[in-house]
């Protein structure tokens, strides 16, 4: 699964990402890396939603949700 | 100890957006910086300087960055600086009550060997939130000082400065004490040099690069960190410094260093942080109300009103005694001239220029005030980076980024700092985009137009019809982005929004004070300047003619010029010389169209009711009704912006091409929706 399809209230483990180096490196500057976990806060239906990395909260587009794919 | 030294001590103020390194800045230089609770408010450097114990400071605040990998412009202005030689010291400032991330480039700072020390910073929310940080522990464990402060409340500031005096000719590294459960076989004991250790694997794999590296390029100096660096196929270093070495960096071991250097930080984290928190139960309630999947939209456009009836309602009541007061400044100094015999045109110039034009703008400054104020509340409350959540959606259907959304927030206010907000988007397509609609939001030079002219033609209506300008303007704004989205062919087909929503707080009445203040004074300075200047030509061009000075105003330089460009306005309801001199005046600064009416129909006080008793009756002698009234104001809410946003999307984008070409855009986009109003207008009236 993706993380768009995250459950908010639920705290997944990364499995991979694919995304355009740019994006990945800043990403995982944030703590958001394969094998690190992230914490769904809040979700719109089809869109951007509010997660929990390392402690601080971010909100990420859909454009990024869609390409990180989770540990199920 | 009192530190003399001959030459001045260069500190660089380090940390995460939106930790208040801004704040600390303004603490010690008494600079009066902006700071707001969104990340990404500091998007330049800035130095400042102070005295403290007979030693000089250079103090630099830098724009927040999360890492020294850099890939954003902030990013890499951070790197760029530390990385030189023009800094002796490092101050890392960390928000202690989101320890967790700052301490991620406290480790990366550490690494690359200049001399660093913590300040932690916003103690108070830490301890207001029934939290402990083990400040005698975290030093053992990091081999850096690390100073508590509180720079909203001035705390521990003397200390971490004398802290860094002391701590920039430390060579000798503090002791490090950890108490490692894990055995390992390696055969250095690197927790005797280095804070930061990785596993055996990778610490084999620093060891030989090393070696390499120092083979290669004996001038490096800190060869671990470019060890690691090259590790982790950082480009600018492999580009600097390329080890043509496949067999010892076989891939890139980004990740893993990555992910090492988080599993330490939690290890620091277990042995310092006290009471961990519980969660910051606020911020989170006060989100699913705010950032509600339904009601986030609505809210947001409830407090946008509420910011605009607040500025026109209580803004016109203060109004009201500035104009008393400009009513009896200016007739007292008519009366006073007349009776010190000063020449007519001296008294002319004076009274009908310079208080006119002038005097006419100063009264508005209540009705700015309370914008700016509300500004204020929403950006230091922690909501503007929600508005960037909010939005998203509808920002993606136009290509552009929820992000996007925070300059045009602030384009109400003024453009010029809008437009440097721009800055913060990641991508270079966005930020022109950005750029290029961000002019069409309506700024609060823009409300004086807005303010004279409903008054005089829509009378109870009046506030309706000014508030209808700032949504025209926003959807004016939506409807360019999404024409753009249609014919921009490289789209980013993605929609990458990425931004930190930092902890709500209370907003703090130090901060509101000094960005409201800076406010009003920009706006004093302007009266005091462009629109004196513009005042002054303004009355020169209808007082002097290709014949000298003329009573008639129809013989002058400024009749000539605004009947050459009539023909231009007529198709759009604007085919009156008066108008087109003020609008093209009012490319100086918006608020001059306001001012030069004043000139031009030689009204002292164009706010107060026999001002606009006598504006109203000029303006009906020469045909101008309600309608052309709602051309005027639709016009100057939408074309060329004024000379300082010109000036600042010019340096942003470091062409005069781009530059010209937004202003040309911005001349037919005003047209044809003014054109489309008047002859829509037309049809129904």
């Amino acid at each position: 699964m993706t993380l768009q399809e995250g459950i908010p209230g639920r705290e997944y483990v990364v499995e991979s990402m694919e995304l355009p180096i740019e994006t990945e490196r800043r990403l995982e500057a944030l703590g958001l890396i394969e094998g690190g976990s992230v914490f769904v806060l809040r979700k719109k239906r089809r869109g951007a939603m509010i997660v929990k990395i390392q402690g601080a909260r971010f909100a990420l587009g859909l454009g990024i949700t869609k390409k990180i794919l989770l540990q199920a | 100890m009192v530190v003399t030294m001959a030459h001045q001590l260069s500190i660089g103020f380090v940390g995460n957006p939106n930790c208040g390194k801004t704040t600390l800045f303004n603490a010690y230089t008494g600079a009066n910086l902006k700071v707001a609770n969104w990340p990404g408010v500091t998007v330049e450097k800035k130095e400042g300087r102070f005295q403290f114990h007979d030693q000089e400071y250079k103090l630099v605040d830098l724009p927040g960055t999360y890492s020294l990998t850099s890939y954003t412009m902030e990013e890499q202005v951070s790197r760029q600086y530390i990385l030189s030689d023009d800094v002796d010291v490092i101050i890392d400032v960390a928000d202690a009550s989101s320890l967790e991330r700052n301490l991620y480039l406290t480790l990366q700072l550490i690494e690359l060997g200049k001399p660093v020390i913590l300040a932690l910073n916003m103690m108070d929310i830490v301890e207001k939130r029934g939290m402990e940080i083990d400040t005698h522990r975290l030093p053992e464990m990091l081999g850096i000082p690390v100073i508590p402060v509180s720079a909203r409340r001035k705390t521990g500031l003397d200390i971490l400065m004398h802290a860094a005096a002391h701590h920039k000719d430390q060579h000798e590294e503090m002791p490090l004490i950890h108490h490692h459960t894990q055995q390992t076989k390696h055969a250095h004991s690197h927790h005797k040099e280095f804070v930061m250790v990785y596993s055996d694997e990778l610490e084999d794999k620093i060891d030989l690069v090393s070696e390499a590296l120092k083979a290669a390029y004996p001038e490096i100096d800190n060869l671990r960190w470019h060890a690691i660096k090259l590790l982790e196929n950082d480009r600018e270093i492999c580009e600097k410094y390329p080890l043509h070495r496949p067999d010892l960096l076989e891939r890139s071991y980004e990740k893993d260093i990555i992910n090492q250097k988080y599993a330490f930080i939690r290890e620091v984290l277990q042995e310092v942080l006290v009471n961990k928190e519980q969660k910051a139960a606020i911020t989170d309630k006060a989100d699913q109300l705010f950032t509600h999947r339904f009601l986030g939209l609505p809210i947001f456009l409830v407090i946008m009103a509420l910011v605009f009836f607040l500025t026109f309602t209580v803004g016109d009541w203060l109004k009201s005694y500035f104009e008393l007061g400009l009513e009896l400044f200016s007739s007292g100094v008519l009366s006073g001239l007349k009776s010190l015999q000063v020449p007519d045109m001296l008294i002319s110039l004076l009274v009908d220029g310079i208080i006119a034009g002038v005097g006419g703008i100063l009264t508005f400054l209540p009705n700015i005030f309370i914008l700016f104020l509300a500004l204020a509340f929403l950006e230091d409350s922690g909501y503007m980076a929600r508005v960037a959540y909010v939005m998203d959606g509808i920002m993606g259907k136009l290509g552009l980024s929820g992000r996007s959304f925070i300059p045009m927030v602030l384009g109400f206010g003024c453009s010029v700092p809008a437009i440097m907000a721009s800055r913060a988007l990641e991508n270079k397509r966005d930020r022109y985009k950005t750029m290029l609609i961000t002019p069409f939001m309506s700024c609060s030079a823009r409300l004086p137009i807005y303010v004279l002219f409903s008054g005089l033609f829509f009378e109870e209506y009046a506030m309706l019809a000014a508030f209808s300008m700032y949504v025209l303007g926003m959807l004016v704004a939506i409807l360019c982005a999404f024409l753009m989205h249609l014919i921009d062919r490289k789209k980013t087909q993605e929609n990458a929004l990425l931004i930190e929503l930092p902890e709500y707080k209370a907003p703090s009445a130090h901060t509101i004070f000094i960005y409201v203040w800076e406010k009003v004074k920009d706006y004093l300075t302007k009266a005091g300047t462009t629109i004196f200047f513009a005042s002054i030509i303004m009355w020169f061009l209808l007082n002097f003619g290709p014949s000298g000075f003329s009573g008639e105003m129809s013989d002058t330089f400024g009749s000539l010029l605004g009947k050459a460009l009539v023909p231009f306005f007529t198709p759009i309801g604007l085919g009156f010389w008066q108008i087109a001199v003020a609008l093209i005046a009012g490319i100086s600064a918006k608020e001059v169209v306001v001012s030069s009416c004043a000139v031009l129909f030689g009204i002292s006080n164009i706010t107060s009711d026999a001002g606009m008793a006598a504006m109203a009756a000029s303006l009906t002698g020469i045909g101008f009704s309600a309608l052309n009234a709602y051309a005027l104001m639709t016009f100057s809410l939408l074309y060329v912006p004024c000379a300082a946003t010109l000036a600042t999307i010019k340096k942003e984008t470091g062409s005069w091409g781009w530059t010209g070409l937004c202003a040309l855009f911005q001349i037919c986009v005003a047209w044809v929706v003014t054109f489309l109003i008047y002859h829509i207008g037309l049809l129904l009236f």
